[in-house]
């Protein structure tokens, strides 16, 4: 048998930003040392960092959500064609992200009984959650390999007619949607979704029903097929959160003063009891 | 370009894992981190495992590259090859390719969290190369080229691809079904994976494992500097290996392809070896017990010259207080052939004790004899070529598992097979990875194959199917043996209760044996390890004998391995004399010298091998070993002997010392050369040997100079004139580092068929085919009759079988009341204490009813574990308890439901000598009656530890004519643990 040459690929190639165990670890821990000791030693600062508002805790804040915005730019940037790292993008947004909620911990003060103390859960949700997924998951993603033999096999074929329809049914819309793709290959990048965005919703619904009808997922257990779209879901919402709370400040400080003093730099009072 | 593929023949894989092992070596992945895989699937109601290579199927819609969120994606698609293939410098780890890959072919490296995958082996490609699965796998299983080619090539073979594009994805991998015996399932029943390999449990032991050499070691720190060209010193398939060498280190470990039969072909175990070379856990200085035995912590290390020179000033005064005798040695595969046969031997007659074994007593012992008494030497006639066994008519495997135990082996012969149309059939208590690849399974009941060989014998008789014109010339007592066993019955008939296998079965395989264009018989440990192994070996070879089967290409009579010829011996004025025969043939007769002093008190052990793992009735075993003075313990790992021992001494092996690897099959001696240092001050046994008997006197026979094996080896070791051609410059003259036997000069090539007809055996006078006194293969000889009636028994092969079967059967006894005898020179190089045996009729109060009546209803069975591990030193390395973890029992499902044990639960098996646990595989492969466990596993084993299953046998159960013991059949209960 003759030899075929090929190209260089996989881990011959450029090295790759690796963030293990123990530095996911040495991040989360840290910064959970870190919230829990400023806690510990409060009673001897400052006022200011007890004052909810007080510009310290204030520039906490701005900086612990700027930090937190760090996946959202992750998101972006790994599917934006202009990343030529995404594992550091990676790196940047685990760290970051865990940086950030710990400041944002810091900046709530553990005034815990107003709405922001979602966000706190949410924030404290996607690290446990993205270090159990880097930690404990992957082990199980690993045991994946070989462990859907029977698609060798198939006792129970998927509807093979209805799985060209829906291939025949992306084809078309990928003429449309950008001809110079291969359907085999083609997934929605962020520049279609700005350019197309209904066609490439079309898309990614066939997709999902393709995927669907094969049962990529249901092959898997549930927390190894949803543990992402959750992330994800939960981040969003935070992001959403996050907005919300900096409008709310910015413009309604006199609702979320509620009566109080208003320390932070804010535009507008709105919503804030009459005096 | 064709689109680039492998096709995977199912038919031809044996499951062994070589491909595995070379993957993780080619590509550095660590433990759970997969480009492929080789799965083990029961189907319930379907007798035969089958195996699936997963592998990427290099979809013309990879669905892995569609799930890629990443942009530019971190798979890509080759357009022309149409390979896919990661670049794990984008890989995020996100997993969703994993998810995607519905052939589950998407591996995922839990440590740096990126997705892995086959890619063809790319670097080797760009080398010119084929992949690295494909240019190991034993079985021909693994094929690679352009798909269109290899879809020609399954035309041209007749074999229809498996359809398995079931979700539109266009795979190119190539699937050939198997189409072996045993495929009886219904249409409705669904394969699963072995719970034993597939749960999480099992894999979690492995987080422990460190990773040394090329294991998850960037590229440019597995890339050799040099290779150089040796064997595998494991196993007795005896492999020509290339090591590759960066500096000092085992980087790579690859099948030789310039050999020309081998062509590059390994099992696992080599691969493995890296495992041995580069291991964190090998013993690294010498130890002595400061604590009492079995306390933690209590060894401390000490000098060698400390130690030594303990060692023997304790050896002295037991020697003074008890005689040379005293000392016992016990030696083994990690010694290796120079040491057993070479230094180990000289410094037993320097030193003057007749109690030196090593494991064959429990192996091969009487499988040995056994030849050396039909043959007149012990070298098997065939070889492995197209031309001899491959030109085989008929394969016969009886109690001999190939695939596992010599899998590259197996994989040629059935590679010809397959070429030529000849028939394989297996006659096994379970249907072994051998028999699953066979025409037909012969479901024989243990300890029953003496009985199956006698009926054919006596159906080719009776039917005149026999070679006459052969047994006038070339078979000595030929007719005695006919007569007999007409007299005695053994027909057919009177066989199928015994032996479970119908009547009519038995008359037309041996119709088939009478017939075959050469018939291959391979026979193993299954027929040896019982207390009627010789007798039945001899069936066996006179069944080759009368249907022409011995000395012509494509038939004989195997039983693994060949014992070579190297006998180094002390010059006949310097051995000390031996006052005192030996306690026995068989360390097993050690025990009551150890406890009891009887026949004299066996006082020290140097042991080079772990008897707390394979030496039978282990608690029997453990109170004789832990009652001695001194015992010293020469150990490539700690393990359950250094528990106990007074001095731990740390080994090389392989190429860390040099010297020949193991046995093989076919006469062929493959030499390494000592490329590597040993770990720490790890030393050769033979520099052990040679300082310790410095401190003894024997330094003018065992001179410093023999610390360097090649001298050693040319000037004490091929004395033996069919070794005449085998010196260190002969071996490295050739690529292969191999030399087949007998090669008494450079000139004369070893022939692939010894005696065949119109030549003569070696050495021999003109017109003596064969290698005996009388020049034909001698089954019944006066002198044979007399040797045979000093121990109660006749050369005629009366029928016997284990005392302990779920049946009557008639047993062997050794005869208490009779006085101790020495055995017959024709049977023991050296005085041997024994008693005479005689037969007993199994149905007057037999021990089976007794055992039965208290609830002893199942035979147990005992062998091999699969191609990746080999006795207890595979358990060190991680990838082969990544690929077989836990000690099981293999069950059928109706014992299984009966004791309510669920596959991958935990089982008890008790016998009257002990009890174990070991995890269920439940599997319609194995008679109803029986249960199997594998030997190997360790109390102390790093990974994965269980109590092995010598705790369930019996030392005194054995062979009279070998001293081997039964190892194979016994009664015992199972119940959930």
């Amino acid at each position: 048998m003759s030899a075929i040459a090929g190209p260089q690929t996989g881990e011959s190639q450029q090295t790759r930003a690796v963030f293990g165990t123990r530095p996911l670890l040495a991040v989360v821990l840290g910064t959970a040392a870190a919230v829990i000791l400023f806690f510990a030693l409060r009673p001897f600062l400052p006022d200011a960092w007890s004052t909810p508002g007080s510009p310290e805790l204030y520039l906490t804040g701005v900086l612990g959500g700027i930090l937190a915005l760090t996946p959202f730019a992750y998101f972006l940037a790994k599917r934006s064609e202009h990343s030529d790292n995404p594992p550091a993008w990676f790196i940047a947004h685990a760290v970051a992200g865990c940086i950030g909620v710990g400041l944002l911990v810091v900046h709530s003060g553990l005034y815990l009984r107003r709405p922001p103390a979602l966000l706190l859960a949410g924030g404290l949700f996607l690290i446990v959650q993205g270090a159990w997924a880097r930690i404990y998951l992957a082990h199980r993603i690993s045991g994946t390999f070989g462990g859907k033999f029977r698609a060798f096999l198939a006792p129970d074929p998927p509807d093979k007619a209805q799985l060209a329809r829906i291939i025949d049914a992306k084809r078309a819309l990928l003429a449309t949607l950008d001809a110079a793709q291969s359907e085999a290959t083609f997934r929605p990048t962020l520049a279609h979704w700005s350019a197309h965005p209904i066609l490439s919703w079309r898309y990614a619904r066939l997709a999902r029903a393709e995927m669907g009808l094969i049962g990529q997922r249901r092959a898997v257990s549930p927390a190894q097929a949803y543990w992402r779209a959750l992330h994800m879901a939960v981040a969003a919402l935070f992001l959403l959160g996050l907005i919300i709370h900096v409008v709310t400040v910015t413009f309604f400080a006199g609702y979320v003063a509620d009566g109080g003093p208003i320390h932070w730099w804010h535009l507008a009072d709105w919503g804030g009891p009459d005096r | 370009m064709s689109r680039l593929a492998l096709m995977i023949d199912l038919e031809r894989c044996i499951g062994c894992k070589s491909c595995e092992a070379a993957c993780k070596q080619e590509h550095g992945l660590g433990p759970h981190e997969y480009r492929n895989k080789v799965l083990w699937l029961e189907t319930p109601g379907k007798p035969k495992t089958d195996f699936l290579t997963v592998t990427c199927q290099q979809c013309e819609r990879p669905a892995c590259l569609r799930a890629c969120p990443v942009n530019p994606p971190a798979i890509l698609k080759d357009p022309e090859t149409g390979v896919v293939s990661i670049d794990e410098a984008r890989c995020t780890g996100c997993g969703e390719c994993v998810i995607a890959c519905p052939y589950g072919a998407m591996g995922f490296d839990p440590v740096d969290q990126h997705a892995v995958k086959c890619d063809l082996c790319a670097d080797r490609r760009a080398k010119g190369g084929i992949p690295a699965c494909a240019s190991v796998c034993p079985g021909h299983a693994i094929h690679f080229g352009e798909r269109d080619d290899l879809l020609a090539m399954a035309a041209e073979a007749a074999q229809e691809p498996l359809d398995h594009d079931h979700y539109l994805m266009g795979p190119a991998t190539v699937y050939l079904p198997s189409d072996g015996a045993g495929d009886a399932a219904s249409e409705d029943a669904v394969p699963s994976l072995l719970a034993l390999v597939a749960d999480a449990a099992s894999r979690d032991p492995l987080k422990a494992a460190t990773m040394e050499g090329p294991y998850r070691a960037p590229r440019a720190d597995r890339t050799a500097d040099r290779v150089v060209p040796g064997g595998c010193n494991i196993c007795f398939n005896g492999c020509p290996l290339k090591f590759h060498l960066k500096g000092d280190t085992v980087v790579g470990i690859s099948g030789n392809d310039e050999d020309p039969n081998f062509q590059g072909r390994i099992c696992p175990k080599s691969q493995m070896t890296l495992q041995l070379y580069n291991n964190e856990r090998r013993l690294t200085q010498p130890l002595k017990r400061v604590g009492g035995r079995g306390e933690a912590g209590a060894l401390a290390p000490i000098s060698w010259d400390q130690a030594l020179d303990e060692i023997a000033a304790k050896l002295m005064a037991l020697r003074d207080e008890h005689g040379a005798e005293t000392l016992a040695l016990f030696s083994g595969t990690r010694s290796g052939i120079i040491s057993n046969n070479g230094y180990l031997r000289m410094f037993s007659q320097l030193w003057g004790t007749p109690n030196i074994e090593s494991t064959e007593p429990f192996c091969s012992s009487s499988k040995n004899l056994t030849f050396g008494l039909v043959q007149g030497n012990r070298a098997l006639a065939n070889s492995y070529t197209p031309t001899d066994i491959g030109s085989a008519g008929l394969f016969f495997y009886i109690g001999d598992n190939q695939a596992e135990t010599r899998p590259v082996y197996f994989g040629m012969v059935n590679q010809w097979r397959k070429q030529t149309g000849a028939r394989m059939i297996v006659a096994d208590p379970r249907m072994s990875a051998t028999a699953g690849k066979a025409d037909e399974w012969l479901a024989i009941r243990s300890g029953t194959d003496m009985a199956l060989g006698l009926a054919l014998i006596q159906h080719i008789f009776a039917n005149r199917l026999h070679d006459e014109r052969f047994c006038e010339n070339w078979v000595a007592g030929w007719s005695e043996w006919r007569d007999f066993i007409a007299d005695k019955g053994y027909t057919p008939a009177w066989a199928a209760p015994i032996t479970d296998i119908p009547q009519a079965r038995i008359e037309t395989l041996a119709e088939e044996i009478a017939a075959a264009d050469g018939c291959m018989i391979f026979a193993s440990r299954g027929l040896n390890q019982h207390s009627n192994a010789t007798q039945t070996n001899r069936v066996f070879m006179f069944l080759a004998a009368i249907t022409g089967n011995w000395g012509r290409p494509g038939g004989g009579y195997f039983n693994m391995s060949t014992t070579h010829f190297i006998q180094a011996n002390v010059p006949l004025a310097r051995r000390a004399p031996i006052e005192k025969p030996a306690a026995g043939r068989s360390p097993a007769a050690w025990l009551k010298a150890m406890t009891d002093g009887d026949p004299y008190p066996v006082t020290a052990m140097i042991c080079a091998n772990n008897p707390f793992s394979n030496w039978p009735s282990q608690e029997r075993v453990r109170e004789a070993v832990g009652a001695l003075d001194l015992i010293v313990h020469l150990g490539l790992f700690p393990n359950e002997v250094c528990e106990i021992a007074d001095y731990v001494l740390p080994i090389a092996t392989g190429i860390e010392k040099g010297g020949v690897t193991r046995a093989a099959d076919e006469r062929r001696i493959v030499w390494n050369d000592k490329f590597i240092d040993p770990p720490g001050e790890a030393k050769p046994d033979g520099w052990i040997w040679i300082e310790l008997g410095k401190r003894l006197g024997f330094d003018d026979v065992l001179p410093d100079r023999y610390k360097d094996v090649t001298v050693f080896w040319d000037e004490q070791c091929i004395d033996h004139k069919e070794l005449g051609d085998c010196t260190v410059e002969h071996f490295r003259a050739r690529p292969d580092r191999t030399i087949r036997v007998p090669s008494p000069d450079a000139g004369t090539k070893a022939d692939e068929t010894l005696y065949r007809e119109g030549t003569t055996a070696f050495g021999h006078p003109d017109g003596n085919r064969f290698g005996t006194a009388s020049g034909k293969l001698e089954f019944w000889t006066p002198e044979q009759e007399r040797a045979f009636a000093a121990l109660g028994l006749s050369a005629l092969p009366e029928f016997y079988s284990e005392s302990e079967q779920l049946i009557e059967l008639p047993y062997v006894v050794i005869d208490t009341e009779k006085d101790f005898t020495s055995f017959p020179k024709m049977f023991s190089e050296r005085p041997a204490r024994t008693r005479p045996a005689r037969i007993v009729d199994g149905s007057n109060d037999p021990p089976s009813a007794r055992l039965r009546d208290q609830g002893f209803d199942t035979e147990l069975i005992t062998g091999r574990p699969p191609a990746p591990h080999f006795h207890s030193w595979t358990h060190d390395f991680w990838q082969a308890q990544e690929m077989w973890p836990d000690l099981y029992v293999q069950i059928h499902p109706d014992k299984a439901a009966k004791i309510g044990v669920e596959d991958g639960g935990r089982v008890r098996v008790e016998t009257t000598d002990g009890a174990i646990d070991a995890r269920a595989w439940v599997r319609d492969g194995i008679r109803r009656t029986a249960v199997y466990v594998p030997i190997g596993w360790g109390e102390h084993q790093p990974f994965n530890p269980w109590k092995p299953v010598n705790f369930l046998t019996d030392h005194t159960q054995r062979d009279p004519i070998a001293d081997q013991t039964n190892l194979k059949t016994r009664l015992c209960k199972v119940s959930r643990a």
